[in-house]
């Protein structure tokens, strides 16, 4: 493979080449109920070839055949050479590195006969049915990958990598007297088959979790202080400030760009946002990004006001800052954008009883069944919540749908707790059509004053 | 090549069918009014099942390789459930164009004059434009130890548009879409053109929200949050599971009388038309909803199996999973009126062109609170203005009970249409 990248490259006539080849096995086990819904292995190989040329555009070319990478190689030249550009397209430089990184493979998942994978998927989703009699009706899925990674660029970067990755997902469906409520939990790591092991636990707690809703009453929609576990604060992060300092949107969307504006204050000097591309053992941590630039800890939001932006080459040379290897493509199909990685909102002071103990009447919204936002409008659905009460979690109630302006809700965080984590979610995120891309959101607890919540639907 | 696989597969395995699927897509991107990328993608993806011990067992390769691609699905039906599927032998197929030669023969240079007509169309002061052209050429081949061997080319253009104005501190994002088989002809693009110059012009002012009941108007490409549940309550798998909510409904009028719902796998030159399955079975036209009375589920051979039925012929492949049930070209019938004679009586109420969030939730369940993206206030019957803080919370299916009128135009997003349809007594919280 790694000379027939070179060889590759070494023929191409365009000023820019850059070719990424990819050997994917899969495997996949899901049920449904008590019943498998099926277990299978896949195998995907393919290449993914850029080229830019002075004065012209991008020529892109994906292809499964691998056999045909010297003449996908000429065809990415000719389509750059066919579209001509006024701006031109520039690169920012990065160091020219040559990586062979073996992620630890934790166990390789491709030495796991298929019916061991199956076996501990059928046990993980009896532990639901196990929990209470009124849970009719579950979804377990396991899934893991291994890619062989192949990069290469005309300016010298060559790359090597293997990438393991395992999830499992839970959803536990509880009914009684006509009342359907569910629980979900998933778990996401770049790991292997040892890390997936003993977690009965969380198929147990969505079970639980299902039983537990089944009592709940709704929230009275309303404006509330709105306590955020770090699993919906990660997530809320990663959706608004995170999406936001991508720098390929702010660059075609000039409202974005004047909301984003450097230096402005966005929240108090509590307030530090960042994304940490090469933060050990997370979700979305890698060596490099897909273009070859090695990732690394990029603030956006420093003591309240924004400081920093996400950026692939393009971007980086289009806005005269340096790359932050936020490039990343989700498979060979795909050209790099600009992604996020492991996005946070840091640590705080205080512990959790020390955000709650003065709201009389509040939310307590934890994890996330969804979330989107739209520029500065967000709509975000929790996994389920409890009511605060004099300053204390009371009872559970159903899952709360948070929507409003986000430099409103920024500027309503009063608490940030010192409780950071990091989220293990599985799941991935969606941009320009590529989905589910790996990533990790992490977060302290996160009080705002007064958030609206609605609860009751029509 | 697909020939030897499904003959050692045969002697391998009690039975077999594959699926072998090739795509190529050229696409232009314009950012800004120009050409930013072109691009080109080709695929080649191999589903092969077996049933082997009266278990199946599915696996997939992309590529021309498939060597251990029958080890690999022999060793999913080990584990695999049990069950009795019988595959479809050859039978004759209806005639339904899917395939273009003027649209496969189209040159690049074409395909930019198409990017490069939308883009002067639509530009105006203050407005940046970004236009997607694409275009795609694919062929299913299907075979069967049954003996059946079929399939078919399929062509496809497709062109989508957004206009995005700011105003203020606002920006205003107006995007429309067409696809077909074949290129698009004049008249339709100058519709896309107008219709979005038109939702632009609307927005310029903004108005405040309304709150409470009043009467929505949901724009073709914003029923989303409407259809969505029923595309999953029309499963026979949803219905297997007891997850539907329509699934003791059959035969019984579940929605006002003016809904109709279909899925049309026959008709020429739309992007989900096709003359069989991907499982053989041949297409036909299925009412899942007419005048309001619920009609018929959607099977492919394992829920059919499972279900005692019939396929309807909705088996779907893709390369690494099992086949799936999905629809082909899902349609609601449009009713006889434009949207300005739709919003003509409604004194007060919301136009909804797109909502935020669709899809988030226990969907088939059909209750939903979604921000509007874009929406309008309607004011004695006409628009005055875009509202920006305003939510909708409903059921759909409440809503499709109460709906009551029709446009006469569809709004084809990818392979669904629907009109616009006006419905009465909406919760909107304006803010």
């Amino acid at each position: 493979m790694k000379n027939r990248l070179f060889d590759a490259l070494r023929a191409s006539r365009a000023d820019y080449t850059e070719i990424r080849l990819e050997r994917s096995w899969a495997t996949t086990v899901a049920y449904r109920g008590r019943r498998l819904e099926g277990a299978s292995a896949g195998l995907d190989c393919g290449g993914f070839v850029r080229c830019l040329n002075r004065g012209r555009g991008w020529g892109i070319v994906s292809f499964t055949s691998i056999g045909r990478l010297p003449s996908m190689v000429a065809r990415a030249h000719e389509m750059s050479l066919s579209v001509p550009v006024d701006e031109p397209i520039r690169l920012a430089p990065i160091p020219v590195r040559q990586g062979d990184v073996r992620g630890d493979l934790d166990g390789d998942v491709r030495g796991i006969p298929l019916e061991e994978k199956q076996a501990l998927l059928e046990r993980l989703n009896g532990e639901m049915f196990g929990v209470d009699r009124r849970i009719v009706d579950t979804q377990a899925a396991y899934h893991d990958e291994v890619t062989e990674y192949w990069f290469g660029n005309s300016d010298g970067v060559l790359i090597h990598e293997l990438r393991p990755e395992v999830s499992l997902s839970a959803v536990a469906v509880a009914v009684e007297h006509g009342i359907i409520e569910r629980g979900l939990e998933s778990i996401g790591l770049r790991r292997g088959w040892i890390s997936i092991q003993a977690r009965e636990e969380l198929f147990l707690r969505a079970a639980r979790r299902a039983i537990a809703l089944l009592h709940a009453s709704r929230i009275r929609s309303g404006t509330y202080p709105v306590v955020l576990d770090p699993k919906l604060a990660g997530v809320f992060v990663h959706e608004t400030i995170g999406h936001l300092s991508e720098a390929d949107f702010l660059a075609q969307n000039h409202e974005a760009g004047a909301l984003m504006t450097p230096g402005r204050r966005v929240g108090s000097p509590e307030l530090n946002v960042g994304d940490d591309g090469s933060a050990a053992g997370r979700r979305g941590t890698l060596p490099y990004d897909d273009e070859g630039t090695p990732t690394q800890n990029t603030l956006l939001v420093q003591n309240g006001v924004l400081v920093g932006r996400l950026h692939s080459r393009e971007t980086a040379a289009r806005m005269g800052q340096r790359p932050t290897g936020n490039a990343r493509a989700l498979s060979f199909r795909h050209p790099p954008i600009v992604r996020l990685s492991n996005t946070y909102i840091a640590n705080g002071k205080g512990t959790f009883e020390d955000l709650i103990r003065d709201i009389k009447l509040g939310v307590y919204a934890c994890d996330a069944l969804g979330g989107r936002a739209h520029l500065e409008d967000y709509s975000f659905t929790s996994g389920y919540a409890h009511m605060i009460r004099d300053g204390k979690v009371a009872e559970i109630v159903k899952p709360a749908t948070l929507a409003g302006k986000l430099f409103e809700t920024l500027d309503r965080i009063d608490r940030i707790g010192g409780d950071f984590r990091w989220n293990e979610m599985g799941g991935g995120c969606g941009k320009g059509g590529q989905a589910p891309l790996p990533v990790g959101e992490g977060a302290p607890h996160v009080r705002i004053r007064d958030m609206r919540v609605g609860g009751e639907l029509a | 090549m697909i020939g030897p696989l499904i003959e050692e597969a045969g002697r391998r395995a009690h039975a077999a069918d594959v699926a072998v699927k090739t795509d190529e897509t050229v696409t232009l991107t314009f950012e800004a009014g120009r050409l930013r990328s072109t691009s080109y993608a080709e695929e080649r993806g191999t589903n092969l099942r077996v049933i082997s011990n009266g278990r199946l067992g599915v696996a997939g390769v992309t590529g021309e390789d498939t060597g251990g691609l029958i080890d690999r699905a022999l060793a999913s039906a080990r584990v695999g459930d049990p069950l009795e599927l019988l595959l479809p032998e050859a039978a004759p197929l209806p005639r339904v164009t899917t395939h273009y030669p003027r649209a496969a023969a189209a040159q690049i240079e074409e395909l930019v004059q198409l990017g490069r007509l939308l883009i002067d169309r639509l530009s105006r002061n203050g407005c940046q434009v970004n236009v997607v052209v694409e275009r795609t050429l694919g062929s299913v081949q299907l075979s069967n130890t049954q003996g059946l061997e079929a399939g078919y080319d399929v062509s496809g253009i497709g062109l989508s548009a957004e206009v995005i104005r700011v105003q203020g501190d606002q920006a205003v994002v107006v995007g429309d879409y067409l696809a077909g088989a074949d290129l698009p002809g004049l008249p339709a693009i100058e519709a896309m053109v107008d219709g979005m110059l038109r939702r632009i012009e609307w927005a310029e002012r903004i108005v405040p929200a309304p709150s409470g009941r009043m009467p929505v108007c949901f724009t073709g490409g914003s029923t989303a949050a409407l259809l969505l549940p029923l595309q999953l309550a029309f499963l026979g798998k949803s219905v297997l599971q007891g997850a539907s909510p329509l699934a003791e409904k059959a035969g019984e009028q579940a929605f006002a009388a003016g809904f109709t719902l279909s899925d049309e796998p026959l008709l020429d030159a739309r992007p989900g038309s096709r003359p069989m399955d991907d499982e053989g079975v041949p297409s036909a036209r299925l009412a899942l909803v007419e005048a309001g009375v619920v009609r018929h589920f959607i099977y492919d051979l394992e829920t059919a199996a499972r279900a005692r039925v019939r396929s309807t012929g909705h088996g779907r492949r893709s390369t690494f999973a099992k086949p799936q049930a999905a629809y082909s070209n899902l349609v609601v019938a449009p009713g006889d009126r434009s949207l300005a004679e739709l919003i003509a009586p409604v004194e007060d109420g919301l136009l909804v062109d797109g909502l935020l969030g669709v899809g988030q939730g226990n969907v088939i369940g059909g209750a939903f609170s979604h921000p509007v993206a874009l929406g309008y206030r309607i004011r004695q019957g006409e628009i005055s203005g875009r509202v920006t803080r305003a939510a909708v919370a409903a059921n759909a299916y409440d809503l499709l009970n109460r709906m009551v009128g029709l446009g006469r135009e569809l709004q084809w997003i990818g392979s669904s249409a629907a009109p616009a349809m006006l419905v009465d007594g909406v919760s909107v919280v304006g803010e």
